[in-house]
């Protein structure tokens, strides 16, 4: 089932948490909201679960093209996930899965046996069947969370709605949890939306990612799509590390301290603040200056754990920091100490005028 | 769970001072005083009214109880007990729900109101009623005309009764709504609950507790009210008196049948104080488990 927002405006007192936000999610994709906190995702999730209400005017949520504007929560059949999970602490694992079954009223109801059987199928999807009559508190968090799920599919949703879906489970769970859930999507092929600010998370698993940044939204696509080209310094600065070097840019030509780059996609743009942004692993090391186009750095610091080598350099000409990543292969080619002279050559480069508005931050995790 | 015993661990291995403990003297000096105060406070006034009340043997405190006007206290304390918690109960767990799971303008003034029998002397609160109800209030002629008596009648006992306690069970219960928050109500709501179903099924089961421990207090202080039901009550025998304030007329009177009566009250504060504990005991032990890992 498809589902649409239009116009979405949403303010929390003097504050805009949403402006004018319009989305369109296929039947059967699965989304991911990705940005940083405040950027407005939660939000709109809660909207179109019916949890929350957008500002009167022309504000709509379709789902599968009806119009479920004025419609609350419990008519929507929309399965929501909460970041803590929100598991009804005295209820078992077997009967937070049959609340959904439960409530509804004795017309549509389905017989004792029936519910049994579909918790039991439940159970058995999200891999808990033993646990059946544990309390929520005896499970682990990637266990209420499997729960929590069961639970909203127990009831046949519409659309699946997750909220920071793995935000509280450690690094390892989580990534187990997530290739769990985009198995999950690939065998029921529900419409699923969910909000994360990870953005490794949001390209992993999702069919399209929304990067909303301040109540709007300013690239949707294909997750290589997003981070291959990203719509702006923004897009490019959340989506991984990131250096950046400021300077001028004239007709395709960039100037960085004592060095000139040759950018092709920026021909005929002139901006005398401009910023290039690379990100660490796009860039060749040499002993040797390799062209007109190699900045000498000096080595500063030396991360040889993990599976790739991080170095820290600092440019000759204007002292700037930046960072970057080698494989050991690399590495082992060039094998300077810290403070020798060593040549890099950015390999891809995007340049965007530079936004004094909004200081780089560090969004990754 | 584990904290006490390790604790117990360290101390038993090495001796190992704790960087806030205080020497021995000064515990015991705290101890004792402690203690001191408490017997003087509590323990002798608590004995001294049992003593009192058997002072003139088993059967004159038996005896005490064989009048009617006695009888009557009970049955009017149980009256207005009996009205005013079922009614807090119901307004408490309204105005702890409208409180902790809405935002609406005058949020702030409802807590503060929630308050005002807490923060105004209880002689005031029944003076408030006299003022409105009594012969020369606002609405005295009113009632005298239609044959409608509220002050020196029960009604006028319930309504001082329900005011005084009113913030009991609502005080209980906001900190602890406040803090479930209402993710679990909104999470029955995505599944399909109705508004009813939701309170039902999953605020009324996480508040029990809480509920059962405001239920409690309230009623203790609802049979121990005395200043604002005074006020209101006008003193009558066998019709407007409840135990606490036949209590004190009969102390002028007969001092063991006071003191008689008087342990019915203790005993209600005993069974009280055995019940918080045995609630508190409960919830602790709920909230250990869904803490458990």
């Amino acid at each position: 089932m498809s589902v649409e927002v239009r116009n979405i405006t949403k303010t929390f007192g003097s504050f805009t948490a949403l402006n004018n936000v319009s989305l369109n999610v296929e039947s059967g994709e699965l989304i991911a909201l990705l940005g940083p906190s405040g950027s407005g995702k939660t939000t709109l999730l809660r909207i179109i679960a019916g949890l929350e209400f957008a500002d009167p005017g022309t504000a709509q949520v379709l789902f599968h093209g009806e119009d479920v504007t004025n419609l609350p929560a419990s008519q929507r059949r929309a399965g929501f996930a909460f970041q803590h999970y929100a598991l009804f602490r005295h209820l078992t694992v077997f009967e937070n899965i049959a609340f959904g079954l439960r409530v509804r009223p004795r017309a549509t109801r389905p017989s004792e046996e029936s519910i049994r059987e579909r918790v039991t199928e439940l159970l058995k999807l999200i891999q808990l069947d033993p646990l059946a009559n544990r309390f929520p508190s005896q499970l682990s968090g990637g266990q209420r969370q499997r729960v929590a799920l069961a639970r909203a599919l127990a009831v046949e949703p519409k659309v699946l709605l997750l909220d920071e879906p793995f935000g509280a489970l450690d690094a390892k769970v989580r990534k187990q949890l997530r290739r769990w859930l985009r198995k999950l999507h690939d065998d029921i092929h529900i419409t699923s939306i969910f909000v994360t600010h990870d953005q490794e998370e949001a390209l992993e698993v999702a069919d399209r990612v929304v990067v909303m940044n301040e109540g709007g939204i300013v690239q949707i696509g294909p997750p290589h799509e997003v981070y291959d080209r990203p719509a702006n310094a923004f897009v490019f600065n959340f989506l991984g590390n990131v250096n950046l070097f400021q300077g001028r840019m004239d007709d395709g030509l960039m100037k960085i301290g004592d060095t000139e780059l040759h950018v092709a996609e920026n021909l005929g743009t002139s901006v005398s603040d401009a910023t290039v942004y690379f990100r660490p692993h796009d860039v060749k090391v040499s002993t040797e200056p390799v062209g007109q186009e190699s900045i000498a750095a000096l080595i500063r610091h030396i991360n040889l754990a993990g599976p790739v080598v991080r170095i820290d350099l600092e440019r000759a000409d204007t002292g700037s920091r930046f960072e970057v990543e080698l494989n050991r292969e690399q590495w082992q080619g060039i094998d300077r100490r810290v403070g020798d002279r060593v040549f890099v050559d950015l390999q891809r480069v995007r340049v965007f005028p530079t936004d004094h508005k909004t200081p780089l931050e560090d969004f990754s995790i | 769970m584990s904290a006490p015993h390790s604790l117990i661990a360290t101390e038993r291995l090495g001796g190992h001072r704790r960087p806030t403990t205080e020497p021995p003297w000064v515990r015991r000096l705290l101890i004792g005083v402690a203690l001191a105060f408490l017997a003087i406070f509590l323990w002798v006034p608590l004995a001294a009214v049992f003593a009192q009340a058997f002072a003139k043997g088993a059967r004159a405190y038996f005896d005490s109880f064989n009048d009617p006007v006695t009888f009557a206290a009970v049955k009017l304390t149980l009256i207005a007990a009996g009205i005013a918690v079922p009614l807090n109960l119901v307004f408490g767990v309204a105005a702890a729900w409208a409180i902790s799971k809405f935002n609406f303008p005058g949020k702030s003034l409802l807590i503060t109101l929630i308050d005002l029998p807490f923060s105004v002397s209880p002689v005031i609160a029944g003076l408030i009623y006299v003022l409105l109800f009594g012969a020369q209030g606002l609405l005295g002629p009113w009632l005298i005309d239609h044959d409608i008596r509220i002050i020196f009648a029960v009604p006028g006992i319930v309504l001082a009764t329900t005011f005084v306690t009113f913030p009991f069970v609502a005080r209980e219960l906001i900190p602890l709504m406040q803090a479930q928050g209402r993710s679990e109500e909104e999470a029955a709501l995505s599944l399909g609950a109705s508004g009813w179903q939701t309170f039902w099924r999953v605020t009324v089961p996480n508040i029990k507790w809480g509920l059962l421990y405001g239920i409690i207090l309230c009623n203790a202080r609802a049979m121990g009210e005395f200043g604002a039901v005074s006020v209101v009550s006008g003193h009558i025998r066998g019709e407007t008196n409840t135990i606490p304030l036949h209590i004190e007329i009969l102390y002028s009177e007969n001092v063991v049948a006071a003191f008689a009566v008087a342990t019915l009250l203790t005993l209600l504060a005993l069974v009280t104080l055995c019940l918080k504990t045995w609630v508190e005991w409960r919830a602790a032990a709920e909230s250990q488990t869904a803490e458990a890992e």
